[in-house]
């Protein structure tokens, strides 16, 4: 494919930017971006960190979403994952997994050693606890991120996402957020459509996610050599210190779906929800139920719920009302009723491959690509929903932005006694 | 505006009582009520039996369900209008009736005309209010029993002041529209507590919604999310080894046999007003719910439901009896040029045709008595049956769907549903609490 020569960076080659270090050396530490690209040539070298189920689906479809794009290291918390990973990966992608054991790394520090690898990207797919470290070790390295949704899971995390981002176009690296219905097409094709004024002015809307309990996931059964840490971060899912609660880790999506929408973030929020099915021990702090009163700018009132109930009545959906039309968009469906109606009838590949390739290209060819603001306001939405029904307390944007002090942080990261968080109260958990 | 409508009737009644608002009074002469005459007489020829005490102008009221609900109706029935009295009282409890006559004594007057010999106990005690003369019946039990004395009313040709919610199961709300047909036949007037329908700035607010103010409806919210309510209902600090009926009837509103829960016993106020607003009720909803912090009867602590209205529109309703927490009782309508805001004591419009209402606010409490009066002493009896229990099964389905995690249709709720809440007996002993209902497992009937 024909390139058009319109980057104004130099277009290098790794072998040329080692010839002309130092020639290039002011300009390239002042960018602090350790590679650079030759469009199209070189190889991309990929560090996945958190080799759990989405680690090797997103490295897998990184690997395939374009040419010359290696695995050379690997990390996690747990050794067994690191080795089922590995073996797993190389039984998929064969060549292209150079996955050595000397490149493979185990415990808390496992990520800053994966980063310290020769590394082009990294991958972040470790529970959503870790990202905003993570990020930042990766950012301050000179990496590319690829990093999985939720990106944090309280206020001050998202503020140090929202940093490592800023700091990331300072350095013109590409971060790119598993938020793979952004790239979608017939989401695509409506939001265009919703944001040109087909609905005209929007009024009001829903956001609705009702699915299974999740009951299986995970490992069921603490093994006796576990501590409490690593019993909690095997169950990462159902620890809202560690996943920020099913309202961050899964429906981020569909709340990021309306961000986009409405190309806003809620101005306040109030909120509701309990864990009245999924109560045994084993499914740690989290909520099985949400319902979230979102208020965005000009008094437009977005009402989410969402659940995690086996035997519910399963939906998963966004919903907007405009002045001219309605708009209704799932994961496989946009549609728009009134004076512009619109059904997408078109190809919806697979945004997962998708949106790597996306990345790739950008890197190789110097492109901006930064999702890290976006998907940090997406996550601070779902955030807020979380806290204002774990409170009962109605919340503004601004207040959950700048000042709450919430930080879900251990006072260690080590392997011992970690007493189980308390479920939430609403009018009797503080709002911190 | 800070809400703290705890038991909407005793904060909302104490604020009007404390003399900020206008008490409505009424104007009706005993000159005027003998030219209604010719009016009564084709009413009477409707078959009703009568319509209050034959050749005077006093209507005879009974009082049905002494709680702080039924004696606060009892004063403001007596207020609404001239030539009002209270004659008979009944109530399952001894004590409960013995501190409602005493009350009513006290306050009333000569107006409380009840004597020991119409003072009534026990469950059947509501036959007997019914059969003491009388041309009025307030029924302020429990809503489980409603549809049950509003029959015994109804069927005796009395007419009726009842307190929301109309019933807790959709059983029961059959029930109410039959008899609200049959009011109607009878012209028997059927006045409901849902007290916003007879609130000056609300009535103000829906004129112009009909009249296109906000264009077309797209949208809507309401809400109840208040306290616990525990300071209102002391009961369940009696005894708790006996939990058995007597315990729950008094405290009802725990259980939802007795109340509804709480979306059908104090939500159906802002529901009513949205199925007001729209005109219709809805023709789905999904909801969810729980307890998380509540562990007194067997009643949630929290819903939030999306109910859809013809035309597809979406209307969130939120409610919430968790103390602590953020309070929010009012509605919202969003059309396509404008919205309302509406609460217990604000009313207005933003938009192309903005709105505020300023003028006064008599108390709602009292007017819905002094509409019914009215209505009944010129002959053209008002009948709100079938609107509150529409209403109440919206609250109701709304429940049923967040007790079983299911997404309900309207007409499967209002034709198919089996759910009856009716005790094996009506009889004080033992009856164990019906389990907290637990989405997709809580089976849908």
């Amino acid at each position: 494919m024909e390139k058009k020569p319109k980057e104004k960076r130099p277009q290098l080659s790794r072998r040329d930017l080692i010839k002309t270090s130092g020639l290039l050396g002011a300009a390239a530490i002042l960018s602090s971006t350790s590679r650079m690209f030759a469009a199209g040539s070189d190889k991309i070298r990929i560090g996945l960190i958190g080799c759990g189920g989405r680690g090797m689906y997103d490295t897998t479809n990184c690997l395939k979403s374009a040419e010359n794009v290696e695995l050379v290291a690997m990390g996690d918390l747990f050794k067994d994952r690191v080795n089922g990973a590995m073996q797993a990966l190389k039984e998929n992608l064969g060549e292209k997994v150079k996955v050595t054991s000397d490149s493979c790394f185990v415990g808390w520090d496992a990520y800053k050693k994966v980063i310290a690898c020769d590394v082009d990207l990294v991958i972040l797919t470790e529970a959503p606890h870790f990202r905003p470290e993570h990020l930042r070790a990766a950012i301050e390295a000179g990496k590319h991120v690829f990093m999985e949704k939720p990106v944090a899971v309280d206020p001050v995390g998202v503020r140090s996402v929202i940093e490592s981002s800023a700091l990331a176009d300072q350095k013109k690296l590409t971060i790119l957020a598993g938020t793979q219905m952004r790239r979608i097409a017939h989401l695509v094709a409506i939001m265009e459509r919703i944001h040109n004024g087909d609905l005209g002015k929007i009024l009001g809307g829903q956001c609705v996610r009702i699915g299974g309990g999740m009951l299986d996931w995970g490992a069921r059964q603490r093994q006796p050599n576990w501590s409490d840490m690593e019993w909690q971060i095997r169950r990462w899912l159902f620890l809202t210190w560690l996943s920020g609660d099913f309202i961050c880790e899964m429906h981020v999506h569909n709340l990021d779906i309306v961000n986009w929408a409405l190309d806003a973030h809620p101005v306040q929020c109030m909120g509701m929800g309990g864990r009245q099915v999924r109560t045994a021990p084993e499914y740690g702090d989290a909520y099985d139920h949400f319902a979230v009163e979102y208020e965005y700018p000009n008094d437009l009132r977005i009402e989410y719920m969402g659940a995690q109930i086996d035997g519910a009545t399963d939906r998963c959906d966004q919903r907007l009302v405009g002045t001219k039309g309605s708009a209704y968009m799932d994961f496989g469906n946009a549609i728009i009723e009134g004076e512009k109606p619109f059904k997408y009838e078109g190809p919806t590949p697979d945004p997962c491959i998708r949106q790597h390739a996306d990345q790739i290209a950008a890197i190789r060819e110097g492109k901006a690509l930064n999702e890290g603001k976006r998907i940090a306001e997406s996550t601070l939405t779902t955030i807020m929903g979380r806290m204002s029904a774990y409170t009962g307390r109605a919340l503004k944007w601004d207040w959950v932005m700048n000042a709450s002090k919430l930080d879900l942080r251990p006072p260690k990261y080590e392997f011992g006694d970690l007493p189980m968080p308390p479920v939430a109260m609403p009018g009797k958990t503080p709002l911190i | 505006m800070v809400e703290f409508e705890i038991g909407d009737f005793v904060i909302e009644r104490e604020k009007f009582m404390n003399g900020k608002t206008d008490q409505n009074k009424h104007n009706l002469t005993r000159r005027d009520f003998v030219k209604t005459s010719a009016a009564l007489a084709a009413a009477l020829a409707a078959g009703t039996e009568r319509i209050f005490a034959a050749g005077s102008d006093v209507l005879r009221v009974g009082l049905i369900g002494c709680g702080g609900r039924g004696t606060g109706a009892a004063k403001d029935c007596v207020s609404a209008a001239p030539g009002v009295e209270i004659v008979a009282m009944g109530d399952m409890f001894k004590d409960r009736l013995d501190s409602a006559f005493e009350d009513l004594k006290k306050n009333l007057g000569d107006k409380a005309k009840v004597t020991r010999e119409k003072c009534f106990v026990g469950f059947d005690a509501y036959q007997k209010v019914i059969a003491s003369g009388v041309d009025l019946v307030l029924l302020a039990g429990p809503p489980h029993f409603r549809a049950a004395h509003l029959k015994a009313a109804i069927e005796a040709g009395k007419h009726v002041f009842m307190e929301k919610p109309a019933g807790v199961d959709p059983a029961g709300i059959r029930s109410v529209i039959v008899l609200a047909e049959l009011a109607e036949k009878k012209g028997l007037g059927l006045v409901a507590g849902t007290q916003r329908r007879h609130q000056a700035h609300y009535n103000e607010i829906m004129k112009r919604v009909r009249n296109g103010d906000i264009g077309e409806i797209v949208a809507a919210q309401c809400y109840w999310n208040g306290g616990d309510m525990l300071g209102y209902w002391k009961w369940y600090e009696q005894s708790d080894t006996l939990k058995g009926m007597e315990w729950q009837c008094r405290n009802w509103p725990w259980f939802t046999w007795l109340s509804g829960d709480h979306i059908v016993e104090q939500h159906v106020h802002n529901i009513d007003v949205v199925n007001w607003a729209l005109g219709a009720h809805p023709v789905q909803c999904m909801g969810m719910g729980g307890r998380q912090v509540r562990t007194l009867g067997n009643i949630y602590d929290h819903f939030a439901v999306e109910f859809e209205y013809p035309n597809g529109v979406r209307v969130s309703s939120m409610c919430r009896q968790i103390t602590g927490c953020a309070d929010r009782v009012s509605e919202r309508i969003v059309g396509t040029k404008g919205a309302t805001y509406t609460d217990s004591s604000v009313g207005y419009i933003e938009g192309a045709k903005a709105y505020k209402y300023e003028g006064p606010n008599p108390n709602p409490y009292v007017q819905e008595h002094t509409d019914l009066i009215k209505s009944i002493r010129e002959g053209k009896a008002m009948n709100e049956g079938r609107q509150v229990a529409e209403s109440t099964l919206c609250a109701i389905m709304g429940r049923m769907s967040a007790y079983t995690g299911r997404a309900l249709k309207w007409d499967w709720a209002m034709n198919a549903s089996k759910l009856d809440l009716t005790p094996a007996k009506y009889e004080f002993g033992d009856m164990p609490f019906e389990p907290v209902a637990v989405p997709g497992k809580t089976q849908l009937i």
